[in-house]
């Protein structure tokens, strides 16, 4: 130690690291600002979307490095699970595939392994004969309410073509359905094995694009008439991963590599090197979520199909698609071939539609409404997605709740009473539940002011005051709303004849769908029992759709949301109803429920009344196949 | 800095952070949002209370090794000056980042950290190999005055 200097050994390395950091701060700080001058001031810019046009992918386990909270509340979400590829670490298939068999239609689905543990599905028809399908699965699409499989059918191996396959399981139900069970669709006859395999379609070119992230169709061949050409696919990832609302992460990791560039990340307001769609306009964070949850028609299909949809996250969906609107028309069909999958007031009757709906609010196009407002992608419920706070908060923003006489007070302006202590709140009436998807009777994302009067003496489209008092008509509703606005509860006691229930009868298949919904609900006003009995009749529908919501509207009425049922002998009665079965076998149980559940006043639709609404029901102008 | 007054910062400071962590205590039975809702600041302001404590015990054990070894005076007051600084640094750098942080990375006030660790490793060795013959350093090499030599 003789000569050495204390002061110096002690700092010199502690010194040395200073000038190291002074030099790498000032140095990423240079970096980030030729990194925005050449990218733009945020993910919108012309030059930020063209760079991450052209970026690479890098896959969600590259995000997880950085982003470890907002990687884990993705991966707990549906949207991680829309499609898995059998056999990937960590993928576990909603089914058991454990020999578990489907009767239907005259044919028998048989959902097993093969010897290497491979899950299949095999059909045959119930007397036996060649097989009518044997298809190895591959991918799974969906985890949330129901899931369905993709397997190589026929010839699909040698051509890269991958088969949504006929048959699903429903994750609630926990057992197998035949997708005429999930669509809005009549049965196809007993034994007609066309009609069962109606359902088959090709996934390379439908749903590879809203179920994974980055997709790329590869088609090789696009003559008009090539009934089966050939695929090279490719996607970024199954599933919805980050990427898919961020857009290709290469350029934001090239970006951030720089640890010093990461720690001077703070307060330097957009980064141009990645989409965040909740700093993107309103307008930008739809457009994310619509490419998907809005259905669409390429600006050029044939280049869709080779090479992916093109659009990066920040840019406008308008620049490759438009959206489909009822008077939407494509090439080689004729009349509005959309036309049926909105109401006439052009709110969209389907999910995967909120796109659309959102465009069509005064809430979103004036008031700047997000979808990021009411949803999010990294919260902890995966179910909807929604934001743990007041669903409400949001309308608040721009409706002072005192300009609306008490919002947060009982029932909102005009003290709406509710049905067991719950007042409807915002959603309820300005978002009613009038869309059909997966099932389920869902919330439109257009919202307005509900206003039955504007359209006494249609029975083309529900209104939000019938969704909810349904044994009420419309005319009933009508008259009630002044008084309502008021503050005043004067609903008259005629209530007239249920307006849901003529749609249960009268309606057309998704009409019907929503009306079965409607009456089951628990939030729903009118008493168990004509509930109960427009409900059996409703299980006897043509439509199995109709069918699935008219006893399990039946069942969770009588459940009464308690842990036993109100009548046991009727819930045991409905346990014994297939929606699926031969129709000999419904219409047995049907009668047995009839005889002795279905019998009440039924909100004024009668015997006479309903023959006369099930004669004049269209059943011809809605096929919905997904 | 005379060795007592080191020994009574190292006291103070290590007071200081266990103090800290009553205050990170009080966060989490607060539900404190700033805190509980940002695990990042959250780990660093966790790494400073235990970073900040362990390393003011490491300033009181120096200055008890200091004292056993016989560690000359010209070194051992360069030597305290860089312990205790190096435990502030250290523990202040990990709040600093923690409480001033980018989207995924603490603040650049984290780069304290390495510079005090520096330090205070450098301390360590210092006391280490120092002998009690060692040679004063020139007045002019350390700016120690020549009472301060052993």
């Amino acid at each position: 130690m003789a000569g050495s200097r204390p002061w110096l050994a002690v700092f010199a390395a502690s010194a040395v690291w200073g000038v190291v950091a002074i030099l790498g701060l000032v140095a990423a700080r240079s970096e980030a600002s030729a990194q925005r001058s050449a990218l733009g001031p945020d993910a919108s810019s012309r030059a930020s979307v063209a760079a991450r046009a052209e970026a690479t992918l890098v896959g969600s386990d590259d995000c997880r490095r950085c982003h470890p909270q907002q990687h884990a509340s993705w991966h707990r979400s549906f949207h991680r699970t829309m499609t898995q590829r059998v056999g990937d670490p960590g993928v576990e298939l909603a089914a058991p595939f454990e020999g578990e068999q489907l009767v239907y239609g005259g044919f028998v689905a048989t959902m097993d392994r093969d010897e290497a543990g491979r899950p299949r599905v095999r059909v045959r028809a119930e007397e036996g004969g060649r097989p009518l399908l044997d298809a190895q699965v591959e991918l799974s699409v969906g985890s949330h309410r129901y899931q369905q499989y993709v397997g190589r059918v026929g010839d699909d191996a040698e051509a890269g073509r991958l088969t949504r396959l006929p048959v699903a399981w429903h994750i609630g139900e926990r057992r197998w359905i035949h997708l005429n069970g999930a669509f809005v669709e009549p049965e196809s006859a007993e034994g007609d094995a066309e009609g069962w395999l109606r359902h088959l379609s090709r996934w390379n070119d439908n749903c590879v694009f809203c179920h994974n992230t980055e997709p790329v169709p590869g088609r090789l061949e696009l003559a008009a008439d090539d009934a089966a050409p050939r695929f090279e696919t490719e996607v970024g990832e199954y599933g919805i991963a980050c990427e898919a609302c961020h857009g290709r992460g290469g350029a934001h990791v090239q970006a951030h590599a720089n640890p010093f560039a990461r720690m001077l990340a703070r307060g330097q307001g957009p980064d141009p090197s990645v989409a965040q769609p909740a700093r993107l306009s309103a307008q930008g964070e739809a457009d994310v979520c619509g490419r998907c949850h809005g259905n669409r028609i390429a600006r050029d299909i044939a280049e869709v199909m080779r090479k992916g949809d093109g659009f990066v996250p920040g840019a406008s969906l308008a620049t490759h698609s438009r959206p489909i609107l009822p008077e939407a028309q494509i090439a080689g069909t004729e009349g509005l071939p959309f036309a049926a999958r909105f109401w006439p007031d052009g709110r969209p009757r389907l999910s995967a539609y909120e796109y659309q709906a959102m465009r069509g609010s005064a809430c979103h196009l004036e008031g700047e409404l997000r979808c990021g407002d009411c949803h999010t992608m990294h919260g902890e419920d995966p179910d909807m997605q929604l934001r743990a706070e007041d669903r409400n908060a949001p309308c608040g923003r721009c409706h002072a709740p005192a300009s609306l006489g008490g919002h947060e007070g009982r029932g909102g302006h005009g003290g709406h009473q509710g049905i067991d202590g719950r007042a409807p709140d915002c959603v309820d009436c300005h978002m009613p539940r009038v869309t059909y998807g997966l099932l389920e009777g869902m919330i439109t994302h257009r919202i307005d002011s509900p206003d039955p009067a504007a359209w006494l003496g249609r029975a083309d489209q529900p209104d939000a005051c019938t969704q909810c008092h349904v044994d009420a008509s419309r005319a009933w509703a009508a008259a009630a709303m002044p008084a309502l606005r008021r503050g005043a509860l004067e609903g008259s006691d005629a209530r007239g004849r249920s307006r849901v229930g003529e749609d249960l009868f009268g309606g057309d298949p998704l009409q019907r769908n929503l009306a079965a919904h409607a009456l089951g609900r628990g939030e729903a006003s009118g008493s168990f029992a004509p509930r109960l009995a427009l409900l059996i009749e409703a299980m006897d529908d043509a439509y199995p759709s109709v069918r699935w919501f008219a006893w399990r509207g039946a069942r969770e009425l009588n459940a009464g949301g308690g842990r036993e049922p109100r009548d046991k002998a009727l819930q045991e009665a409905l346990m014994r109803f297939d929606y699926l079965a031969p129709v000999e076998r419904r219409v047995e149980i049907v009668a047995a429920l009839r005889e002795r559940w279905g019998a009440a006043a039924s909100f004024g639709i009668d015997a006479t009344r309903r023959e006369a609404l099930v004669a004049g029901a269209d059943d011809e102008g809605l096929w919905i196949g997904e | 800095m005379k060795a007592s007054t080191h020994l009574r910062a190292a006291l103070l400071l290590l007071a200081l952070f266990l103090a800290s962590g009553l205050l990170l205590e009080a966060a989490l039975g607060a539900r404190a949002e700033a805190y509980l809702g940002d695990p990042l600041r959250r780990e660093f302001l966790r790494l400073a209370h235990a970073h900040g404590a362990l390393l003011a015990l490491v300033n009181v054990a120096l200055a008890s090794a200091m004292a056993r070894l016989e560690t000359p005076e010209a070194w051992a007051r360069a030597i305290r000056w860089g312990a205790l600084s190096g435990a502030l640094a250290v523990g202040l750098g990990f709040a600093g980042g923690g409480l001033w942080h980018g989207p995924t990375d603490p603040g650049p006030l984290v780069l304290f950290v390495p510079a005090g660790a520096f330090a205070l490793l450098s301390c360590l060795v210092l006391v280490a190999i120092s002998k009690p013959s060692d040679r004063a350093p020139r007045a002019s090499d350390s700016g120690a005055r020549d009472d301060d030599a052993s």
